[in-house]
């Protein structure tokens, strides 16, 4: 039959045209004192941002994304970006935005909230919150979890360890090794790695339950997954460990979110009221209790159990604004036959 | 109403040899002229020039004192007048018998439109039928529809685009008559486009052969079927037979005896005698003249065409006699021929 | 009167040779009138826009390092790998979709009819919580078998759709004359019914070959690292647009040779019926004692295609503990889906009407040109879709940036080609004599189109809208960067809550979307022509 089809569509397609204007767009950006470019997660920020608005003292307007993709939504937008604030998931974004010259400097004090590892060479972007890579290890496996990456590739770990080579904090830590140690040396470890035949998970949270359940002894993964599902299903009944590498070693990088002011917004000033709350005790608490990642401001510290002070981890010391250099590691990646 | 003139039409779709080369047609106004032909000859290329879907390469188009097609001149075919009628109809499937007869009436009052709508759906014999879809009609019906969507906004011409194809031979007499009438009635100026030679001489006015692009005769069907331009065109619109003859004072001598010519032999002197089957008789067996063996019989009821290899020529001819023929393949008969015929130049 | 033999037979030789045949029904050698050919040409133009943005980008540090980018050995093995993919998933979606628009069409299948709108929901599901879903039934299917399995049961219908079209057009008699001419079933199948299905079955491999180019989500949950892989890891892991534009450019090429390729290979072949009046209804072939295995078939395909994903969700629902959720919120998310896609589909129907009849009309350079043009941007990632736009919007249109109008427009750029082809296709089914004789009946081009074309090809139009409405409902790259700043779509919310992991809230978005846009679906397996 013919005209029922069409009569059928062009009914559902008027009905459709009228739902969004009942349905209602959200804030419009224009109204906002403060647009927020977010590459990290809705539900992870959302209430934060909220208490932000409060702060402010304006409406403001948030747009989520993948970090890098907003990125480069910035960079075509140019001159006459939205965006007065770029929140990004990783250090690497920043990175490649401070590169271009598009974050316009931060005042000192801000900057001075946090420690220089975790900010931005050029001052133009700072960390608001870290997470540490760790190894979760089956205490009834292990007895003691190794204290350098480099012992995975030993034998004695062959077909013991699980990890997500697609996860973006993997990569970024292959290319802390890089920067730390040189390219033929982290593609010679990530060889020996591949050769020791390590199991490969979905997320991170399936590495920890693949820990807990003795499918491997050892995983690859980052700190707060751990104290996520502690905190969700009690310490009881986590049977795994983690284990803070020392020494420096690659394997303990920290990595940061962080935030930038977009260079050439007028909406700089409260943009920079902005990155003062982000730096709060109020917003680092935030972090600390509701992300279960590391507060990096100054005197404020996690109130998580067992969660080892950010200063006495002993993380490797390295640029995390060079973490943008993540096409080469994916090479390396692809030529070890991981991704 | 007014003549249709065309002249030195040229068409061709890519390189090679022209669909249409420098075909030159006239149409009197008020006649329905067959423009017949085998496939592929241009027939439907041209209906599409005149219509104004296609532009020609060369050559002129006139409905009249307008010029429709020519250098530099392409009217668009909705402001040429020229109403089409296609194979199988082609009616709009979705609108109404009605709205379809309707679609070309653009004038002012609704009144007017339905009048005129009800005038040609009764002129085509289907009054009442308006509110029908297409698809509740006979293919019959549906071609007769399709003529008065093409009649109704008063074309000063019409084409017929094979329209009676479609239809099992029964009903294509009744349908050519009515269609024929209707034409008439309305006096419109028509052509029709056709393979069909039967169709052609019996239905229209004058016929046009049409080969390789050009039109190799046009004349009344009576002319064309009795004095073809060349034996071509005899085969063409009818059965021919040809015998080796040579021209003398006004007739020809052949194998068959001595034929009158209808046309002076000019400067021909020997050549091929074209002659219809129905000009040729058997005669007994041991009658004076020519004679041959009966190789077979065609029966068709009123008539029966037989074959005969005749004595002192290399090729068979066909005679059509009564249905009632005793005639049996390897009798040897008599043959005669009478009427007039034509004279050709033996290399066609 | 005797029967006359039409063809002289008194000197062959005298019989007309060399005429080719008129090619008058395609309308070869007239333009298309500028009533089409503007808006087309707009239409076509608005199909460029990314690889004009892509060129500048490439280009942006010379072309050295363009063709650096673009001769890399890794750029030959990525393509490689995205044309195996394509190659595979075209093979499986042709052989699913045409058996099965034959099983449901051409036989005594019990419930056909229900088979056929079954078949066609696998549109409904978006090509990364497919792939979500294979993995968690079967994680270890990652790679090229899972990209392959995913994408294919998410494209097969537009195989299908079009296949079971042409199945419903094409004239019995022609299937019972290689019967009574000693062709077994199979053999009538694949020497006359297969290739009439041609045209319709290459239009729809085209469009899945382009799908599976485009992809991201399914491949890079199932890590299979193809080309459109490479790009975004450009972006992601580099931070660098450059790079991304040249491959980009490569994408766009190549979609274009593809479709080029295949306009050749539809060739001067008529398909229409050339007999007369309506066809008859074929009569459906009797299955006998294949008739279990048929069953077992469909119901495969429907099972796999359709209920793998819809059990991951209940899995969700089930085992997960973050079900949060906000009726209120996805009554909202949903309405709002509805209106962009809609929108959506309508910019994208009315850009692709002129382009689809001038490309079922017309033939020559003009056309092939327009028709070609507009599938440019089908196979590009949504993500370089939307900054391509991005790149024109702040500079030529910022009133509408990051405004609904932009991202309908990107919905027009991406989905096109899904909407031309179903345009062309309901085009050709229609005689062009209906529109000769609207013409000689004193309308004008664009009242031909408005009266005669359009109506008549309204289903096959709507149909198209249909599938453009549906994958318009699935988009998420562009939708991300486009979208007004705060608005959400099904896809958008899906994409938030599976960011942290939570299965649970993300399922009633999941399922929402694959309801939804079931309906759309449903319409188009009912739909018969």
């Amino acid at each position: 039959m013919r005209r029922p089809l069409v009569q059928r569509l062009t009914a559902i397609f008027a009905a459709a045209f009228l739902l969004p204007a009942a349905a209602g767009c959200g804030v419009d950006e224009d109204d906002a004192g403060l647009v927020i470019y977010s590459g990290r997660n809705e539900k992870l920020v959302k209430p934060l941002l909220d208490e932000l608005e409060k702060a402010v003292g304006t409406t403001i307007a948030v747009r989520y994304g993948e970090s890098a993709e907003l990125a480069a939504q910035i960079q075509e937008e140019g001159g006459k970006t939205k965006a007065g604030l770029f929140f990004s998931q990783d250090a690497g974004a920043l990175g490649a935005l401070s590169t271009k010259g598009l974050l316009a400097k931060l005042p000192q004090p801000s900057l001075d909230k946090v420690d220089p590892a975790f900010r931005g060479g050029a001052g133009d972007w700072v960390g608001t919150s870290g997470r540490a890579r760790v190894i979760a290890y089956n205490p009834d496996k292990v007895s003691k979890a190794p204290d350098s990456v480099h012992d995975l590739v030993k034998p004695e770990w062959k077909g013991k360890i699980g990890y997500v080579p697609t996860n973006a904090s993997f990569q970024a830590f292959v290319t802390g090794m890089r920067v730390l140690e040189g390219d033929a040396a982290t593609r010679t470890w990530l060889k020996g790695l591949k050769a020791n035949d390590p199991k490969v998970y979905d997320n991170n949270l399936k590495v920890l339950e693949g820990v807990g359940e003795g499918e491997v002894s050892l995983g690859l993964v980052n700190h707060y997954y751990w104290y996520e599902q502690v905190a969700e299903k009690g310490a009881e009944k986590i049977k795994s460990k983690i284990h803070f590498l020392p020494g420096g070693d690659p394997g303990a990088l920290v990595n940061v979110a962080g935030v930038g002011i977009v260079k050439g917004s007028d909406q700089a000033p409260v943009a920079q009221k902005a990155v003062d709350f982000l730096l709060s005790e109020k917003a680092q608490k935030y972090f600390a209790d509701d992300t279960k990642e590391y507060p990096l401001a100054a005197g404020v510290t996690s109130s998580v159990e067992g969660l080892p002070p950010l200063a006495s981890l002993d993380a490797p010391k390295i640029d995390l604004g060079k973490l943008e250099s993540l096409q080469e590691t994916l090479k390396m990646l692809q030529d070890a036959g991981m991704v | 109403m007014t003549d249709l003139q065309i002249t030195g039409l040229t068409k061709a779709y890519g390189p090679g040899a022209p669909v249409l080369d420098g075909l030159g047609l006239t149409v009197p106004a008020g006649s329905l002229t067959a423009v017949l032909g085998p496939s592929g000859c241009g027939k439907t290329t041209l209906l599409r020039i005149i219509a104004g879907f296609l532009r020609a390469d060369a050559g002129t188009v006139a409905l009249g004192d307008r010029t429709l097609s020519g250098p530099g001149l392409h009217l668009k075919p909705e402001r040429r007048r020229i109403g089409i009628v296609p194979q199988e109809g082609a009616l709009f499937p979705h609108l109404s018998v009605a709205r379809n007869v309707a679609f070309g009436l653009t004038g002012p009052g609704r009144t007017a439109r339905r009048r005129r709508t009800e005038e040609m759906l009764d002129l085509v014999g289907l009054a009442g039928y308006g509110d029908r879809m297409p698809h509740e009609l006979s293919g019959g019906q549906q071609q007769r529809i399709a003529l008065a969507r093409a009649l109704a906004p008063e074309p000063a011409l019409v084409l017929l685009d094979e329209p009676f194809n479609a239809l099992d031979s029964a009903l294509r007499t009744g349908v050519r008559a009515d269609v024929r009438a209707a034409l008439r009635a309305t006096g419109a100026t028509a052509l029709l486009v056709t393979h069909d030679q039967q169709e052609a001489l019996s239905t229209a006015d004058l016929v046009a052969v049409v080969r390789g692009g050009r039109v190799a005769q046009c004349d009344t069907p009576h002319e064309v079927y009795r004095r073809p331009a060349d034996p071509w065109v005899a085969a063409f619109v009818g059965d021919a037979v040809l015998v080796p003859g040579t021209a003398d004072r006004g007739a020809a001598d052949t194998v068959l005896g001595r034929i009158p010519l209808m046309d002076p032999p000019g400067v021909l002197r020997q050549g091929m005698v074209l002659l219809r089957p129905e000009q040729l008789r058997l005669t007994a067996a041991d009658a004076a003249g020519a004679s041959g063996t009966v190789t077979s019989v065609r029966f068709y009821g009123p008539d029966a065409v037989v074959t005969v290899e005749v004595d002192g020529i290399d090729r068979a001819v066909r005679v059509r006699v009564p249905g009632s023929t005793s005639a049996r393949p390897g009798e040897r008969t008599g043959i005669a021929a009478t009427g007039e015929a034509t004279l050709h130049a033996a290399s066609v | 009167m005797t029967p006359a033999d039409p063809v002289p037979q008194t000197d062959p030789a005298a019989r007309p040779t060399g005429a080719p045949a008129p090619a008058g029904r395609l309308r070869a050698g007239t333009r298309p009138p500028a009533v089409l050919l503007v808006p087309a040409a707009v239409a076509a133009a608005f199909a460029l826009l990314p690889l004009g943005y892509l060129v500048v980008r490439s280009l942006e540090r010379g072309p050295a390092f363009a063709r650096d980018v673009i001769l890399d050995e890794r750029t030959a093995q990525l393509l490689g790998r995205s044309l195996a993919l394509a190659a595979v998933v075209v093979a499986a979606c042709l052989l699913l979709g045409i058996s099965l628009a034959w099983l449901t069409v051409r036989t005594d299948l019990p419930g056909a009819r229900a088979w056929s709108v079954l078949v066609t929901l696998p549109l409904a599901v978006p090509s990364y919580v497919a792939a979500f879903a294979w993995l968690s039934a079967f994680p270890g299917i990652e790679g090229f078998t899972g990209a392959a399995v995913a994408l294919t049961l998410v494209s097969f219908p537009y195989v299908y759709l079009p296949v079971t079209a042409a199945l419903r057009g094409t004239d019995p008699a022609q299937e019972e004359v290689s019967r009574s001419l000693g062709h077994g079933p199979l053999g009538t199948f694949r020497r006359v019914t297969l290739p009439q299905l041609r045209p319709a079955a290459t239009g729809g491999a085209v469009l899945v070959a382009l799908y599976v180019l485009s992809d991201f989500g399914a491949v890079s949950l199932m890590r299979y690292d193809t080309f459109t892989r490479g790009i975004y890891t450009s972006y992601r892991a580099s931070f660098d647009r450059t790079p991304a534009a040249a491959l980009s450019v490569v994408l766009v090429v190549m979609t274009i040779a593809l479709v080029a390729a295949e306009a050749r290979t539809r060739g001067r072949a008529g398909h229409a019926r050339t007999g007369t009046g309506t066809a008859r209804p074929a009569v459906p072939a009797q299955l006998g004692p294949w008739r279990a295995a048929a069953l077992a078939w469909c119901a495969a395909v429907t099972a796999v295609a359709v209920l793998t994903p819809l059990a991951t969700l209940g899995y969700w629902l089930a085992v997960g503990n973050s079900a949060t959720w906000d009726p209120g919120r996805l009554l909202d998310t949903a309405g709002t889906t509805l209106g962009v896609a809609a929108g959506g589909a309508a910019l994208t129907t009315l850009l692709a009407l002129p382009v689809g009849v001038i490309a079922a009309r017309h033939r020559g350079r003009t056309a092939a040109l327009l028709e070609q043009s507009a599938y440019a941007g089908h196979a590009l990632p949504g993500i370089t879709v939307a900054l391509s736009l991005v790149f024109f919007a702040v500079r030529y249109a910022e009133p509408v940036y990051q405004e609904l109008p932009l991202l309908v427009c990107a919905y027009a750029v991406l989905f096109l080609p899904v909407a031309v082809a179903g345009t062309r296709a309901a085009v050709l089914q229609s005689p062009p004599v209906l529109e000769d004789v609207a013409r000689s009946l004193g309308r004008s081009p664009l009242r031909v189109l408005r009266e005669v074309t359009v109506p008549l090809a309204a289903p096959g139009v709507a149909a198209g809208a249909a599938l453009t409405f549906v994958v318009c409902m699935k988009e998420l790259p562009a939708t991300l960067l486009l979208r007004p700043t705060g608005m959400d779509t099904l896809a958008t919310r899906l994409w938030t809550e599976t960011g942290t992991g939570s299965f649970a809230a993300a399922a009633p978005y999941a399922a929402a979307l694959i309801l939804l846009a079931a309906i759309p679906s449903y319409l188009l397996g009912r739909h018969r022509t």
